[in-house]
């Protein structure tokens, strides 16, 4: 296949999965995907196998199943990718005949999944597959699908046939459901006067919300055109049956191009004035006849162009490299930088787990990556929040609070739809109480809304989004707790993150990052009036804020109880913790089970073990605000007592072990949320990668060994390569400015390059502050655990 | 497996016999498997192969009319190499015999005989208790515990087409470990590690758990399967399950080659379960990698 691109040969920039294990083929799929943040595709192979699970996910709509009492999950469009091939009347499968080769590689460098597949039928016929798809970064409506198919021992009949339809299995889990709710409809309008190789349709959700599409296929045999597809279409399921003689060595070239749009409501029937049956038909032809060579190479180039900002290179640990490389892949992949509408869920656009609903994931894992590497992404996701800001009000409202309260799970309204109960495999059905007690998801918003300022520089997002967000949940704490008669603010009757212990009382994390959300809202209020005086004038009129209501957050930021003891510089998780049973986690290994089975709620709850990292996320939040001996404690206090029962945890813990220069416990974790996804016998990732976990990755190499913070004048580093990594490199960027720092063991010493805009500073910590010039490249040494001061290299 | 290589041979199932009382609890178990798998009955001695069939029936201690519903046959040499021998001859698609027979100098519950046929046959053996009142024994239930290795998979498809011929239903029971670490084979689900939300982690996981189920075991259609799940000591709660359940046979997948008496699940359900057990003979699971 002549190509502008090709697999890449570069291990470090593959996933790849050789052979076929069936009972691993979900966690392949979802692995494997491909996405450009408005439409995911699992890597289902085409023609099917006993345990595939294809689904295209369209970001941002929503059906509501009746299996599920109501709780929306994202739609899943018919199955596009579907292509059976059979050499004289037998399907080629990967469960029948002989697999002589079959190899997946997901090339993370141009977000290309390509599938190599050798197959010896009972007669002998060997065929060759190759396939590659990919959703295009460049055109985020158009995905591409390419399959070649050559007969390498024979010449016969080899027939290609395409299923447009629902997933059967999504039918069948339907159908049992009472009928009295909506179901998700498909129109096909094949037949209405398009050209014969473009099928279109929509697919209603139950939310109300249309996705059109339009497909365009051609098949060619050896270079030429085989003609119309025998095609059987009953208004709801297209077929299409391409038959040749295919000769000896000569290549089917089958290649497939999907457009989809979405409505964005049912009042607001399109996006853009050009939107319609008949704009995906356009759309769709037109990216035919620029051929798929030309959607490729501008999806690539799409691609570079985010690698040039965001890539970390690792020297000496190859698996910390490809997990990186493979974190980033997908985080690049989830996020969609025109639609903010739409944010990341907790599987991204990889499976139907969590089914698309938004946590405090994306604000506190996700978000510093794209702050960082992919700003317009991160402004985006931060715009979902305003967008849902109604919805987040509500909640506050409904609940008897004043401003923003987010929902805990969210997804098109920004309502809550956290499902109220669970079915445990034990039988039993657990009360969900997130939804109605975890808080702290308003002040993860505002945080990552004011970060992305600070680091930005966006003042146009802070006018029109970031301040109204800071401000309608700083308003939301005030109305949370009260000051009591021990003259303390107490925020009662939360869930913080660690999720273990439930109805708790001055949870530290939340009332920290309240009295940081409320302090940054009156701050908010003095910077817009003294900056922005017309735009703070209109706001605080919109929102009915009053400079006595900003003077109380002052006080109950004063007032709040945090649970910090001077004397241990210990933060008490939440009220009544210290006073729990000790039990040691050491003594339930190994298990398989979780502990919070094995222990059962009750006891977990009298008990100090921990979920998640819950303090030390404060340590990762706010490492500025407190002494590093108090990180210190708290990360040795805290981390034994850790179970990790959720995939966010590993991560922050490396990041934090990084900070504190501890590398065995960096090692650990970070190898342990790594495997989270690509450890390939523990079945995580069959229903999506965990994008949190992902994030948190890029979080421990960049904020954990390089030790970057931002600060209002620039950047500051506090690098700490642990043992086995020999360098690492990465790219940031700060209001506008790209900044490159390499950190390297043998000369023990960073250098640092600006490139392009204004100077800037960038601190060491326990270093020299520098006051880097554009165009310029910087190196420091550490000698005897300080470091030198900054030396210009670039014109060595 | 014995499934397919019968060569054209008629497959059977069978019993093997020494004469006393307590072998003979495996044939009302017996009956009823051969008739749902639609072979005859074998009822085996190993003695002397020149004794005439009278002699052999008065060695079994069974009247004539007690084995209208099966073929009698004796053969020569040791016990359990003549009764693996003959399995693998007779394409036997199952053994059930007693797991102790009388003055049996074995293990525990397991007779030395039982227990050199178990680590020597190729096909399923299924272990009654020589206490077994001499009944009849229906097959309604079948407590299937899986610990989501592919390896171990290999025992549902069996377990699902024995359903499917008797319509016994089949529970599927996962058990988390709270005593040994996640297995390192390739296509492993465990509970999940990481419970980030329980009301989504628990239903994705047993759709996943029961889809791999399904993929791997392909049962026929119509088969009612079921999934549980409990935690800690998986022999304590197989047979907590088995005797809360009402449970017909238990199906325990093991690898062939491993002393019994080494692998403590195994003992324990042999000694505690109470009801018969199939054992069903796997290759060696393959080491696990990360991509």
């Amino acid at each position: 296949m002549t190509s502008p691109l090709q697999p890449t040969p570069d291990r470090l920039w593959t996933i790849e999965d050789d052979g076929f294990a069936l009972a691993r083929e979900h966690e392949v799929e979802s692995v494997l995907a491909t996405g450009n943040g408005l439409l995911g595709i699992r890597a289902s192979v085409a023609e099917g196998c006993s345990l595939s699970d294809p689904a295209t996910f369209v970001a941002g709509v929503y059906d509501v199943e009746p299996t599920w009492n109501g709780i929306p999950g994202l739609l899943v469009l018919a199955d596009w990718t579907d292509l059976g091939i059979s050499v004289e009347g037998t399907p080629l499968s990967l469960e029948s005949g002989e697999m002589v080769e079959h190899r997946r590689v997901l090339d993370l460098r141009h977000a290309v999944l390509w599938r190599d597949w050798v197959h010896r039928d009972a007669d002998g016929r060997v065929t060759r597959v190759r396939a590659l798809r990919f959703a295009s970064l460049a055109d985020r409506n158009l995905a591409v699908q390419r399959v070649v198919v050559t007969p390498d021992n024979y010449t016969g009949i080899i027939r290609l046939d395409s299923r447009l339809a629902f997933a059967a299995a999504r039918i069948r889990r339907w159908s049992t459901a009472p009928t009295s709710l909506p179901r998700p409809t498909m129109r096909v309008l094949s037949s209405d006067g398009q050209p014969d190789s473009v099928v279109s349709g929509a697919q209603t959700a139950t939310t109300g919300r249309t996705v059109r599409f339009a497909i365009a296929t051609a098949v060619n045999a050896d270079g030429r055109d085989i003609g119309r597809p025998r095609r059987s279409d009953d208004g709801k399921d297209v077929r299409e049956t391409w038959e040749c003689g295919a000769r000896l060595g000569e290549p089917i070239e089958f290649t497939r191009f999907l457009v989809v749009d979405r409505e964005r409501s049912a009042d607001q029937p399109t996006s853009t004035s050009d939107s319609g049956p008949t704009s995906v038909v356009r759309q769709v032809q037109a990216a035919e006849q620029r051929g798929w060579e030309d959607a490729a190479a501008r999806h690539a180039a799409a691609w570079d162009e985010r690698w040039d900002d965001c890539d970390v290179q690792v020297q000496g640990d190859d698996d910390a490299q490809r997990a990186l490389r493979f974190a980033m892949y997908h985080l690049v992949a989830a996020a969609n930088p025109e639609d903010p509408h739409v944010s990341v869920g907790a599987r991204a656009l990889t499976g139907e787990a969590y089914r698309g609903h938004v946590f405090w994931d994306t604000e506190i894992y996700l978000l510093p990556f794209y702050t960082y590497t992919y700003p317009a992404a991160a402004r985006s996701l931060l715009q979902y929040r305003h967008v849902t800001l109604p919805g987040a009000r509500r909640k506050a409202e409904a609940m008897g609070y004043r401003g923003a309260l987010y929902a805990w799970e969210s997804t098109d309204t920004g309502d809550e739809t956290t499902p109220t109960s669970a079915l445990t495999p034990t039988g039993e059905v657990v009360r969900i109480l997130t939804g109605e007690e975890e808080h702290h998801i308003s002040g993860d918003v505002a945080y990552a809304a004011w970060q992305y300022w600070q680091v930005s520089g966006d003042d146009e997002f802070f006018v029109r989004y970031g301040a109204e967000l800071i401000l309608e949940t700083a308003r939301f704490w005030a109305s949370r707790g009260r000051i009591e008669s021990d003259g303390c603010y107490h925020i009662r009757r939360v869930i913080g993150p660690d999720e273990y212990h439930e109805t708790i009382d001055d949870d530290a994390f939340t009332n920290v990052m309240a009295r940081w959300n409320l302090v940054r809202g009156a701050e908010t209020a003095a910077i817009m009036a003294d900056r922005w005086p017309d735009a703070w004038q209109a706001l605080r009129t919109s929102i009915g804020v009053s400079a006595e209501e900003i003077a109380r957050w002052r006080e109950v930021a004063d007032a709040m109880k945090t649970g910090f003891d001077r004397r241990t510089s210990l933060f008490e998780q939440f009220d009544g913790y210290f006073g729990l049973e000790d039990l040691s986690l050491a003594a339930f290994e190994p298990r398989t089970a979780p502990i919070d089975i094995i222990l059962q709620r009750d006891r977990l709850q009298k008990s100090k073990i921990i979920k998640q990292a819950d303090v030390v996320a404060l340590s990762a939040l706010l490492w500025d605000e407190f002494p590093r001996h108090v990180h210190e404690s708290n990360f040795r206090y805290y981390e034994p007592r850790t179970a990790h029962g959720s995939s966010l945890s590993p991560a922050l813990h490396a990041m934090i072990a990084a900070r504190l220069g501890d590398d065995v416990l960096f090692h650990r974790f970070f190898r342990q949320a790594a495997e989270i996804d690509l450890a390939n016998n523990m079945g995580n990732a069959a229903g999506g990668v965990h994008i949190a976990a992902l994030g948190g990755l890029w979080l421990a190499a960049v904020l954990g060994v390089g030790g970057l913070r931002a600060r209002e004048d620039g950047l500051v580093l506090d690098p700490h390569l642990p043992r086995g990594w020999a360098a690492l490199s990465f790219n940031v960027q700060w209001h506008g400015r790209r900044v490159r720092v390499s950190i390297d063991r043998a000369t023990d010493a960073v250098t640092l390059a600006l490139v392009g805009g204004e100077g800037m500073h960038v601190a060491l910590e326990c270093g020299e502050t520098l006051a880097a010039q554009p165009g310029s490249t910087w190196r420091a040494r550490r000698a005897r655990g300080r470091w030198n001061a900054w030396e210009r290299v670039d014109r060595e | 497996m014995s499934d397919d290589n019968s060569g054209g041979r008629t497959a059977t199932v069978i019993v093997p016999l020494d004469g006393s009382e307590e072998a003979t609890a495996a044939l009302p178990v017996a009956r009823t498997l051969a008739q749902a798998e639609g072979v005859p009955l074998h009822l085996l001695h190993v003695g002397a192969q020149a004794e005439t069939t009278q002699v052999t029936l008065q060695a079994i201690g069974l009247a004539a009319e007690e084995i209208h519903d099966a073929v009698l046959l004796a053969r020569d040499g040791s016990p359990a190499e003549a009764i693996v021998a003959y399995a693998h001859e007779t394409a036997s698609r199952l053994i059930v015999m007693a797991s102790r027979a009388h003055g049996d100098t074995g293990h525990g519950a397991l007779g030395a005989v039982t227990r050199e046929v178990l680590r020597r046959a190729s096909c399923p053996v299924v272990l009654v208790s020589p206490e077994r009142p001499r009944t009849a024994w229906p097959l309604r239930a079948i407590l299937l515990p899986h610990d989501g290795i592919p390896t171990t998979a290999a025992a549902i498809a069996r377990t699902a087409d024995l359903a499917h011929r008797s319509g016994a239903k089949v529970s599927v029971l996962h058990i988390a470990s709270t005593t040994s670490a996640p297995p390192a084979e390739p296509g492993a689900l465990m509970a999940p590690r990481y419970l980030d939300q329980p009301q989504h982690e628990w239903p994705s996981w047993a759709r996943e758990f029961m889809e791999r189920v399904v993929a791997l075991g392909g049962p026929p259609p119509g088969v009612n399967m079921r999934l549980f799940f409990d935690c800690g000591e998986p022999a304590d709660a197989i047979v907590r399950f088995a005797g809360e359940h009402e449970t017909d046979l238990v199906v325990i997948a093991w690898v062939a080659g491993w002393e019994p008496e080494q692998r403590t699940t195994m003992r324990k359900v042999i000694d505690q379960a109470p009801s018969p057990l199939m054992v069903f003979p796997l290759e060696q699971p393959s080491a696990g990698q990360v991509f």
